[in-house]
């Protein structure tokens, strides 16, 4: 029986690929993932579940209409489990849901969808549906996650933001998790440079969190999309951030880690891509800085080293559309005072009176540079008397 | 018989007078007491019949009726003990009525006859003298706080037997001499702490100078332990002595609220005080169902800090907005408004996160997000009474141990009373006092800018994002910086000085 399911499967597959624009198929199709969504709502029934039931029945609408008695005393499912999938099928009406779902103004794409990004597919944990606000990443092109702590430092923050903004526009589409910290600045980098970038949320597509992202949560649908395998309404809790994890490595073919602590999450999406067999290189740091441990200790156990964007383009034979030595600033046109301050300052935050004791001037003299400097658009307060240059 | 008798009740800062009537007649024996009483006032008829057979003085059996007028102010507070004792001394014929015409008595009674001190003696005696009264009866206790006024003669009496001989016999007591000159004189080397003391915090220590030179008020941000609060402590230090008016009115909020030094009848330090994170609204602003003076009013022409500034109740905070703008405390009740002096340099600690290292990430795990939360308890409206805002770095080791030759506050007095002297003639004749009192007007008219500087504020302006109030404040702060560099027009380096210390404007 199964084997004639996945028959009449490829079958249609093929029938899509030659005629996209026939309505029968388009019909069939969305008949298909009427009884997807179904399947993926089914409340308590997790994406093991569904792989059992998958196992036994090939495909939802089997599911849907067979009687699931026998699983029940095979220990597929346990009886609970059961007794929810049948109440569900009587009163769910599968048009109805299914359509109320496509006026939310989403997609949503199953496995067996062609849209499902071939790169998920080869996941042994890959989820059975997406959500998605926007597109999803394409196939052909790169993509690249950059993930990191939430709690970054000023110079994890420009980091992400650089690696964004450099690989973007290149035509490497940029994945993360629209977190606070790593994940939003590279988000925002990718916006900057106009390229393409995704975000996979731990909730539903219809729910920005954290909340103040929600410029960027307005901007990614744009450019790329915003992914969740959860239903719309899902609310953000803890325990389903890990599992985005794998999808953000696993639409990626490189992850690169800008900064994360000895114990972070970002750890794990690593260790993840390394299991789906995907590269990670890891951005170094101080081997004092807490933040930089994680990374270092990636590096250590044999991660790309991200010196440059340069050298993770290279691994997609991409070339560095703008040289990065372009993006430092050229210090010619400063006058010498200026020169002097801003040459000892660099992406670690430095504060007014480390500054003072380095110039060695008197302090009325240095604050006039600084805001010369502010104003010229070379340095950056980024908190109270802390600086920093601006690249 | 009928006699009268002058007292004082404290309202606000300042008394009004209080007559005391006795009278004594024929009929049922009775101690009556009326007038809008207290029940303090009203206790009084008991201390004051046992003090006085307590002395030796046995009262008739006949009617005795008080009167406390004006009957529209209520009367609180023991301090009418003495004189209704001195009224019903008079009406038996004990002291003659003459010579209470031109005293005023003020004191609490034991019930042994002995006269205790009481609170507000000040500002009860200043109006004494402004009435026109020769003589002043106070408790012994009191006699030198009172004696700083001049102009009027001030009797220290210790018991009842005292008052009486006082008031038969002027020359019985001397009045209380004090010489406030020479006071005055040993003020100066009283702060036990100094600048050069502080090692390190070379911008603080120059915001501070500044903020203090135009009486800005100023704002410490950094993680704990920099030093914040032993800078603020010195802040007193380099402010200019205190003027012999600026001292009565300080002493006279203290004296109302009890706090005046027992060794000293005059405040001569500049306070500082820094109430802790959980005081109420009405504590720090004053106030109470009988109005008292609050911390802002004992801060009076001194320092008020707030350590841990976000940690203050909102409420507590947002209060202070009005005082901070009018220098003064208006607290209306049923009986009147109550007016305390304000006139104080705020100036508040706080750190930059909750777990205060921030930006300093090895040690704070705040996010963005949390940071923006802790800055953003502090509302805008209070921030932008903030004129100057400085970061207080974590101090390392060599600066600490390190022995250095650090400035002195006397040397930093000095500038500072040179700059305060250049306002003070460049605001004659106007209700400013200091540049941190220019109003949007006054900016316009007392710091005028030239064609560069001009151009400096506009692309800061640009930059910056700033608010016409910051564009203010940074006008306000930089007339102080030229005015501590001495020179009339506002230059360049002032400017970006000034613009530096700009508080942190939240987006």
């Amino acid at each position: 029986m199964e084997n004639e399911i996945r028959n009449r499967n490829e079958g249609r597959n093929r029938s899509d690929n030659s005629n996209r624009s026939d309505s029968s198929n388009r019909s069939d199709d969305s008949g298909m993932a009427m009884y997807w969504y179904w399947i993926c709502n089914l409340p308590k029934i997790t994406n093991s579940k569904i792989k059992r039931l998958l196992d036994c029945f090939g495909s939802p609408d089997e599911v849907f209409r067979e009687d699931l008695k026998d699983l029940g005393k095979m220990g597929i499912l346990k009886e609970e489990d059961i007794r929810r999938i049948e109440d569900s099928r009587r009163g769910w009406d599968l048009a109805q849901e299914y359509g109320e779902f496509c006026k939310l103004g989403m997609e949503f794409v199953h496995i067996g969808d062609d849209r499902y990004p071939e790169r998920l597919r080869s996941l042994a944990d890959r989820p059975y549906c997406l959500y998605v606000k926007g597109r999803l990443p394409e196939d052909i092109k790169p993509a690249v996650s950059i993930v990191g702590a939430r709690a970054c430092s000023e110079y994890g923050r420009r980091m992400a933001e650089e690696y964004g903004r450099e690989l973007a526009a290149s035509g490497v589409q940029i994945i993360s998790g629209l977190a606070r910290g790593i994940d939003g600045a590279s988000h925002k980098g990718a916006l900057l440079a106009g390229g393409s970038t995704f975000a996979v949320l731990g909730c539903g597509t219809d729910i920005c969190y954290p909340e103040e992202h929600k410029r960027l949560y307005e901007d990614i649908p744009e450019r790329g999309g915003i992914i969740s395998e959860y239903p719309p309404g899902t609310m953000p809790l803890p325990y389903l951030f890990p599992a985005r994890n794998r999808i953000i490595s696993g639409l990626a073919d490189i992850v690169l880690v800008i900064e994360a602590r000895e114990k972070s999450g970002s750890l794990i999406t690593a260790d993840q891509a390394l299991e789906q067999g995907h590269d990670v290189f890891a951005l170094p740091g101080r081997v004092t800085d807490k933040l930089s441990c994680g990374c270092n200790r990636l590096i250590k156990q044999g991660a790309g080293i991200a010196t440059s964007p340069a050298d993770i383009l290279a691994e997609f034979s991409l070339e560095c559309k703008k040289n990065n030595e372009n993006y430092i600033k050229t210090t010619n046109s400063l006058a010498k005072e200026e020169n002097l301050v801003y040459s000892c300052l660099g992406l670690q935050p430095k504060n007014l009176d480390e500054i003072l004791t380095e110039v060695k001037a008197d302090i009325q003299q240095v604050l006039h540079v600084l805001l010369n400097l502010e104003l010229k658009g070379y340095i950056e307060e980024i908190s109270k008397n802390y600086y920093i240059i601006k690249r | 018989m009928y006699s009268r008798v002058y007292s004082a009740a404290v309202r606000g800062i300042e008394s009004c007078q209080i007559q005391v009537e006795a009278d004594v007649s024929d009929g049922m024996p009775s101690f009556d007491m009326v007038g809008y009483l207290g029940t303090e006032v009203r206790e009084a008829r008991e201390r004051v019949k046992t003090a006085l057979r307590n002395s030796g003085i046995v009262i008739p059996a006949k009617r005795i009726t008080i009167n406390l007028s004006p009957s529209d102010v209520r009367k609180e507070g023991a301090s009418f003990d003495l004189p209704i004792a001195a009224a019903v001394l008079a009406s038996l014929g004990f002291v003659p009525q003459s010579s209470l015409d031109d005293t005023m008595i003020i004191g609490e009674l034991s019930l042994d006859g002995s006269i205790r001190a009481v609170n507000g003696i000040l500002s009860i005696v200043d109006a004494a003298k402004k009435l026109g009264f020769r003589y002043c009866a106070v408790p012994k206790e009191n006699a030198g706080e009172g004696a700083v006024i001049s102009g009027i003669d001030v009797i220290g009496v210790g018991t009842v037997d005292d008052l009486i001989a006082f008031l038969n016999d002027r020359n019985s007591i001397l009045p209380e001499f004090i010489n406030i000159e020479e006071i005055f004189q040993d003020s100066y080397k009283i702060y036990e702490s100094d600048f050069d003391e502080v090692n390190g915090q070379q911008s603080v220590k120059r915001a501070t100078e500044v903020a203090v030179a135009g009486l800005h008020n100023i704002l410490y941000i950094g993680p704990p332990g920099s030093g914040k609060t032993m800078i603020a402590k010195r802040i007193p230090t380099i402010l200019p002595d205190l003027t012999l008016e600026e001292s009565l009115e300080i002493s006279k909020i203290y004296s109302i609220q009890g706090l005046l030094p027992k060794e000293s009848s005059l405040i001569l330090k500049r306070p500082f005080r820094a109430p802790h994170h959980t005081i109420t609204p009405i504590a720090l602003c004053g106030g109470g169902r009988i109005p008292h003076p609050g911390e802002i009013s004992l801060a009076d022409r001194g320092v008020l800090f707030l350590d841990e500034l976000p940690e203050f109740t909102k409420s507590t905070l947002e209060i202070m907005r009005q005082p901070l703008e009018e220098h003064e405390v208006n607290i209306s009740r049923l009986s009147g408004v109550y007016t305390y002096p304000a006139n104080f340099m705020l100036v508040a600690a706080m750190n930059p996160c909750s777990c205060g290292y921030y930006p300093d990430r090895d040690r704070c795990s705040c996010s963005q997000h949390d940071v923006g939360r802790y800055l953003s308890r502090i509302s805008q409206p209070l921030m932008d009474r903030i004129d100057i805002c400085v970061e207080a770095p974590r101090v390392d080791y060599a600066e600490i141990a390190g022995v250095r030759k650090n400035e002195n506050s006397a040397e930093i007095r000095r500038r500072v009373s040179r700059a305060h002297e250049i306002q003070k003639i460049r605001y004659e004749g106007t209700r400013f006092r200091f540049n941190s009192d220019l109003t949007a007007a006054g900016v316009k008219k007392y710091c005028p800018l030239g064609d560069e500087e001009e151009k400096l504020m506009e692309q800061i302006f640009g930059k910056m994002g700033l608010s016409a109030r910051a564009y203010h404040r940074i006008l306000k702060v930089a007339r102080t910086i030229a005015d501590l560099e001495g020179i009339d027009n506002i230059t360049v380096r002032n400017l970006s000085e000034a613009a530096c210390y700009r508080s942190t404007d939240r987006n």
